[in-house]
């Protein structure tokens, strides 16, 4: 050891190491994996990707939109008479829903309440980046507020039909938006109608990109057209109806029923890609493997298949039949593809919005109107795709039922239609006691998740829970 | 402060002056002197090696039961003659005898003892300080206690063994993480307990390694791969005295990891090898077929449907007769444990070394080809020039584990409440048997292997240099790399054949890597009659830590799952690269006053990456201080029972920023498919959670130290909560990172005993007791009302609480669980949940007794939990609504109109499942989760030199060790140490014999 230390040197590096400005060092980028919020709208790019990443997650969320397990397609048919029960094993949070029953911690309930919002809140978010942003020009801003202001509408409005009163949230700002209360059913539809007419003005009727899974305005005012028909906007409904389905040269009924889901369907004004997969959750889900998978919490129930006229073909292509040693199992097959390994191209997509709803919706609208003739026409549209006869001279209760029964069998297994057409014709009381033994008037809302009772104190729970 | 060393010296200068007239008083009385014998007037001086004056050391001449004691300036008189000798004597000192001569003065200087137990030096992490001069709180824990356990993980290891720390392995499968807990929960998440992990100089990330499957519970421990037999002790550093210096990281504690150091010497080799079995400690008792059958067809019955084949297949479809033990089956396995390792070390006066290499291989109690493997090796080399100026230090250790389990978290769960009518596992062709799709086998479950493998290396080195007599520049250098494999395989052959699945792998790789820098100087000089030593330093840490999951599908054949190229299709499911800045200055001043009054100062000036622009920076800092009394005059000459006496206290702050990294920014990231999202709510402004510790101590020996006894009373005041602040979902999200005004309060009394029963030459027996008294409180909390915790925390309430209904019983009409409406409102939701049952532990500790007789030693360690936990009632569902299984105790249901029983009845409906969730949410859901476990017990046998000289040894001891040998508990599930649930293995009852070997 006789190396000689330079001592002063030594001290004066290490000094110097400690007056070395430390807020340098503690400074870090974000990470890789992030972008920050403020570089998202500086761009078309980025602010394009994350309105896309918004319809992503409508399907990676598994929540109400997915089409699966807890989905508003799943529980709004138990809830109503579409389903009856399988295997739940391995979900048991959907017997609850099924027996009108619904424990307030269920974690289906919560599932389509916390999705519903988080998508909400995405909306929110880009809506705001985009009314403070200089990067992203006014041609890419006005077609991206059209997109999100359109799915902000459609998640309130499954929120509005499942929960009643809910709170309005418009903006991102966490402490204002916990401890939001719950609003008029009214106020909501305001904000669904105000949105869809802003983007149905704001959208082009091109869509926005190959596919049909971002919407267009069209899609706006089929939507809007259905918000109209529950508002009893009769003549509303008619006309946006009417818009929509003279737009032939976008969309047809497709001639071949089990055309229908494809992707880029005629007859798809919107649908959800399977981001990520290539199939969709409602084959997964409903598609039986066999006579008693726990993969298969439902079948289709007895009431339903009852209600098929003879030779229906929606019979024949939707619905598919698994045959056990002693009886015959039957459960929706709207979709053909229960699983395809994510190397393959996807074949359908989940789809949110189609033009033969527009159609019924446009019997019902003119039949309220007294335009019975108009009303049987459309009815006898949907019914000839499906290889039944025409239905005439009957009375306009005769001819509401007959609609009634058409939207069962034509959406049956799809988005809960038949479980918010009960309610919004305040039938469910007396159709669903007859089913469901147990039933309460007050079963047709679904209750309040406990957990945002507990976490914001100035919510309040529905009736009957 | 100032007050008290002013009464101090008041009493000392009384007490010395009582102590003088004591002294003389007997000597004019008694002492005749003969006329040869010419008495002499002899003074001195005493002081410690470094010229400090000692007080109180006690003189006294041999032979004649005449002394004096040295004053307060260490001087001292005595009258003697020629030929005597005196004798000087004080606690922690080496004795000296001095003949008296012609001198009439003898200064001496006293040399430390370093044998004994105020000997005894700590780790205190960027200084040492001598056990019996501590002003702050360290826990040690040394090699002997720990060496010889058979487990995975040190800190495993430590369960019951000090006080103040509890420790929880939530899951016994080789390599689960446990969870540590310094001085109980500080911050209101869960996840941000965690005290700081420093191996040899170098932070660890204390967070367990996040896993899948069956190690999904715990999370793998990011100490395995750290050789157990290589730690040299481990320190817990649990006051503001002793954490400040770590500041912001401080907060929940410190553990201080050293390894062995080479000694200089005689090169000696030792080789330990040890091997053994253990079973699962404790199994349910559940129901048999009967049983079974009859609670599964009650619940039909009683809800007046009919089962089908679909909801019913177990009674419906399946053999009625069957019976298996389904525990005994599948968790009735014995884990077999092998350890080898051998460790070289020596050296010469400059240069030591030591050289290690452990071998660890532990199997596990499910059938099957599955279990832990490690190997671990080490380097520690010290040289210190001939000069004695320059000393380096540097250590390594490297270790690669391997675990091969398997990917399902709850198999445990699923086995005990497997009906024990399910079919049988195999099919006749031997393949597993599905039975028509009716059943999911957990032989299924056990083919979806999951492979961990790691490598981990943590190396150090510490520079010093002494510039000047009593100033020396020293550096600590670290890394620390750690790489995870993780590839789960599920094949389709695991899964029922009708389901339509193909060959899925995923696979998980994790780094974590961090260096550190920490320049200091370190001063140390004589003072104003006392001694001071000062650090001052500075520390940069930069770590990364990444993620990557990549998922394969569509592999061609099952050979080839986890080989990506062979899958038809990859995605990357999660790439994550975090960076971690830390930098910081810190500095110590202790000043010690002969020994006996000590102060200690230390604060740090923290700043940390993970916290937005305007709030990077914080500072903190703690003062203690020490006094032993017992080296007063007074005590010596009145309580000399009293062998040793001190009083410390210590206040200071300390800080955690045990948040997500980047949880300021707001951010997006991209989908599995393309496309952005945001995937958080996020907050610029949060800051430091700051814990404000404070500490009071008594620490008094007896009978020379037979006995040693301490108390700690502490306080810990954890503010400016950081939390995910858990939100309504319809903010979007469910959690936002912020500083809540909330304190949580955590107070305590710590009490040790150390006994040495029985001291002969061939006879020795030694206890150690520790046991603490934890009480934990959110003290305040304004606004709680209005905040999304209103329902979770109660102010006054432990952070443990559980917030239930108050249960009523089974209702003898319906035979349903009722709760109480406490509002009377006609609903059930939180506002009825009036009952606070505090879930944390009362007290617990661990009683340690060795027995040493002649070569044989006796050593056995007692845990100990006075706990309350939920009970069987929150572990399974509804009984007979599913097809599972239930304990024994569900057959006292109620069956008929006007039974009064304490089960409800079965049901499988809804209703039945609501009244009975809602019992699990209530008080009928706690019980006595308390516990007495034998923790270890080893007997060892030290074989005599004679018979072991001639083969070259010159040590040999063969062992016998048990593990967790019995529980004592009321407790009605698997392990009380986890209580409430069934998914985690319990501990393990292990028995190993082995043989350590020194040449």
């Amino acid at each position: 050891m006789k190396t000689r230390y330079n001592f002063p040197g030594i001290l004066v590096i290490v000094i110097g190491i400690l007056c070395f400005s430390c807020e340098d060092f503690v400074e870090l980028d974000p990470p890789n994996s992030q972008v920050v919020a403020e570089v998202v709208f500086e761009s078309d790019e980025l602010a394009d990707a994350a309105v896309e990443g918004i319809f992503h997650r409508l399907y990676q969320l598994t929540g109400f939109a997915s089409g699966g397990i807890y989905s508003v397609t799943m529980l709004g048919g138990l809830s109503a008479d579409e389903f009856d029960l399988h295997n739940t094993i391995a979900y048991t949070d959907l017997p609850d829903f099924y027996q009108n029953e619904i424990s307030i911690a269920n974690r289906a309930n919560l599932n389509v309440w916390s999705s519903g919002y988080n998508i909400i809140y995405m909306t929110n978010a880009v809506l705001e980046g985009l009314n403070s942003s200089s990067g992203v020009t006014a041609e890419t801003k006005r077609q991206l507020e059209g997109e999100v202001r359109f799915l902000r509408a459609f998640t309130y409005f499954y929120l509005v039909n499942l929960f009643g009163d809910v709170p309005l949230i418009t903006q991102t700002n966490y402490q204002d938006n916990a401890l939001t209360i719950r609003v008029s059913k009214d106020k909501i539809y305001e904000l669904i109608i105000e949105d869809l007419e802003k983007a149905k003005g704001l959208l082009d009727v091109e869509y926005p990109t190959m596919e049909r899974t971002r919407p267009n305005s069209l899609a706006a005012s089929s939507l809007l057209a259905r918000v109209n028909l529950y508002l009893e906007k009769w003549e509303e409904a008619e006309k946006l109806a009417t818009e929509v389905i003279s737009a032939a040269d976008l969309y047809n009924l497709s001639e071949n029923l089990s055309d229908v889901f494809l992707v880029n369907s005629r007859e798809a004004i919107w649908q959800i890609a399977s981001a990520g997969s290539s199939y969709t959750f409602e084959g997964n889900t409903f598609i039986l493997i066999s006579a008693n998978s726990f993969l298969n919490p439902v079948i289709l129930s007895n009431l339903l298949l009852d209600t098929f006229e003879e030779n229906d073909a929606r019979f024949d292509q939707w619905v598919g039949r698994f045959d056990d040693e002693t009886d015959s199992l039957y459960y929706a097959y709207k979709y053909k593809i229960r699983f395809l390994s994510g190397a393959e191209p996807p074949v359908e997509y989940s789809i949110g919005l189609r033009l033969a709803e527009q159609y019924l919706i446009r019997a019902e609208a003119r039949g309220k109107q007294g335009n019975i003739t108009g009303a049987l026409h459309d009815l006898n549209t949907i019914r000839n795709r499906a290889g039944l006869e025409d239905i005439s001279g009957i009375t306009d209760q005769e001819l509401m039922d007959a609609i009634m029964k058409e939207r069962r069998i034509e959406f049956f297994a799809e988005w809960g239609h038949r479980w918010l057409d009960l309610k919004r014709t305040n039938r469910a009381d007396t159709v669903i006691s007859l089913a469901k033994p147990g039933w309460q008037s007050t079963n047709t809302l679904y209750p309040i998740p406990e957990q945002e009772l507990e976490r914001n104190p100035n919510l309040t729970q529905n009736e009957g829970y | 402060m100032k007050n008290n060393s002013y009464t101090g010296k008041n009493m000392c200068r009384h007490a010395f002056f009582m102590g003088m007239i004591l002294v003389f008083l007997p000597v004019f009385a008694t002492v005749s002197p003969p006329i040869f014998n010419l008495q002499q007037q002899i003074t001195g001086i005493v002081t410690d090696a470094e010229g400090l004056p000692l007080p109180g050391v006690n003189i006294l001449i041999k032979g004649r039961g005449e002394g004096t004691f040295s004053d307060m300036n260490g001087a001292w008189a005595i009258r003697t003659s020629k030929g005597d000798t005196l004798v000087f004597s004080y606690i922690g000192f080496k004795t000296i005898e001095e003949a008296v001569g012609e001198q009439t003065a003898i200064n001496i200087a006293l040399m430390e003892n370093v044998t004994s137990l105020e000997g005894v030096e700590l780790n205190a992490g960027y200084y040492t300080v001598k056990e019996r001069e501590r002003t702050g709180n360290i826990a040690k824990v040394s090699a002997e206690e720990i060496e010889l356990q058979p487990v995975v993980n040190p800190l495993q290891a430590l369960q019951g063994r000090m006080a103040g720390v509890s420790i929880v392995q939530s899951s016994s499968v080789p390599g689960s993480a446990a969870t540590i807990q310094i001085r109980g929960q500080n911050s209101l998440r869960p996840e941000g307990n965690l005290p700081l992990y420093v191996v040899d100089g170098v932070p660890i990330n204390s967070s367990a390694i996040t896993s899948g499957g069956i190690l999904a519970l715990g999370g793998i421990d990011p100490l395995n791969t750290i050789n157990l037999s290589n730690i040299e002790s481990i320190e817990v550093l649990k006051d503001a005295d002793a954490t400040s210096i770590y500041g912001s990281r401080g907060a929940n504690g410190v553990v201080l990891i050293t390894t062995k150091k080479g000694k200089s010497g005689k090169t000696t080799l030792n080789i330990n090898m040890y091997s053994g079995a253990g079973k699962m400690s404790n199994t349910l008792k559940m129901l048999n077929t009967g049983q079974y059958l009859e609670m599964r067809g009650e619940a039909y019955t009683n809800d007046g449907v009919m089962p089908t084949e679909t909801n019913a297949p177990d009674l419906l479809l399946w053999d009625q007769h069957r019976y298996t033990d389904w525990q005994e089956e599948l968790l009735g396995g014995s884990a077999f444990i092998t350890d080898i390792q051998a460790s070289v070390s020596g050296g010469n006066a400059n240069t030591s070394f030591t050289l290690g290499g452990a071998y660890h291989k532990e199997g596990v109690i499910f059938p099957g080809d599955f279990g832990y493997q490690k190997i671990t090796g080490n380097f520690n080399l010290n040289h210190t020039s001939s000069n004695e100026k320059f000393r380096v230090n540097f250590s390594t250790n490297y270790g690669v584990d391997k675990n091969k389990l398997f990917n399902r978290s709850l198999f445990v769960r699923d086995v005990i409440v497997l009906p024990p009518n399910a079919p049988a596992l195999y099919n006749e062709r031997g393949e597993l048997n599905w039975e028509g799709s009716t059943w999911v086998n957990p032989l299924g479950y056990l083919r979806k292997t999951l492979d961990v493998k790691s490598n981990n290396i943590v190396t150090n080195m510490v520079l010093r240099y002494r510039l000047f007599p009593g100033l020396e520049l020293k550096t600590n250098l670290g890394y620390t790399n750690l790489y995870g494999e993780q590839v789960t395989k599920n094949p389709k052959s695991s899964n029922d054949p009708d389901i339509q699945t193909t060959n899925t792998s995923q696979q998980l790789n994790t780094k974590r890597r961090s260096w550190i820098v920490e320049p200091q100087l370190v001063f140390s000089q004589k003072i104003g009659g006392g001694h001071l030593e000062t650090v001052i330093g500075g520390t940069f840490q930069k770590s990364s830590s990444g993620r990557l999951l990549i998922s394969g599908e569509g592999y061609p054949d099952e050979s080839m799952i986890g080989n990506l190229s062979a899958a038809e299709n990859q995605s990357v499911l999660l790439q994550e690269d975090i960076d971690y800045a830390y930098t910081a200055v810190f500095g110590r001043i202790g000043y010690n006053f002969r020994k006996k009054y000590f102060i200690n100062l230390t604060g740090r000036r923290d700043g940390s990456s993970r916290f937005g622009p305007n709030k990077r920076f914080a500072n903190f800092g703690a003062i203690g201080g020490a006094w032993i009394f017992s080296k007063e005059p007074f005590v010596v000459n009145h309580l000399s029972f009293l062998s040793f006496g001190k009083l410390r206290g210590s206040y200071g702050t300390t800080g955690s920023d045990q948040i997500a990294d980047y949880g300021y920014y707001d951010a997006y990231e991209p989908t599995v498919a393309g496309g952005l999202y945001p995937t958080q709510l996020a907050n610029p402004d949060y800051s430091w959670e700051v814990n404000r510790k404070l500490e009071g101590a008594v620490e008094l020996g007896f009978a020379r130290d037979r006995i040693l006894f301490s108390a700690s009373w502490y306080r810990n005041r954890s503010s400016n909560q950081l939390i995910g602040y858990a939100l309504p979902a319809m903010t979007g999200f469910t959690s936002i990172q912020a500083n809540l005004p909330a304190t949580v309060q955590n107070t305590g009394w710590e009490l040790e005993l150390m006994t040495h029963n029985i001291q002969s030459s061939g006879f020795n027996w030694k206890t150690s007791l520790n046991i603490t008294y934890p009480k934990n409180r959110l003290v305040e909390f304004p606004g709680i009302e209005q905040s999304s915790y209103a329902n979770t925390y109660h102010v006054g309430a432990s952070l443990r609480s559980a917030i239930l209904y108050q249960s009523v019983g089974v209702n003898p009409e319906t035979g349903l669980y009722e709760v109480l409406d406490a509002n009377e409102d006609g609903r059930f939701d939180f506002n009825d949940r009036t009952v606070i049952k505090d879930l944390g532990r009362q007290y617990f500790g661990g009683i340690n007794n060795s027995i040493s007789y002649k070569n044989i030693g006796l050593e056995f360690f007692v845990e100990f939990v006075k706990q309350q936990g939920r009970n069987q009632l929150s572990m399974f569902g509804t009984p007979g609504r599913l097809m599972e299984n239930r304990p024994l105790e569900v057959m006292e249901r109620w069956q008929q109109e006007g039974d009064m029983a304490g089960i409800q009845r079965f049901s499988q409906s809804a209703t039945g499942n609501t009244a009975y969730t809602r019992a699990a949410s209530s008080d009928l859901a706690i019980g006595d989760a308390s516990f007495i476990r034998l923790k270890t017990l080893s007997l060892s046998y030290q074989i005599p030199p004679a018979y072991i000289t001639r083969a070259g040894l010159n040590a040999c001891k063969v062992y016998i060790h048990a593990q967790n040998l019995f529980t004592m508990t009321n407790y009605p599930g698997l392990d009380p140490q986890y209580p409430g649930n069934i998914q985690g293995m319990p501990a393990l009852r292990t028995i190993t014999g082995g043989v350590r070997l020194t040449f």
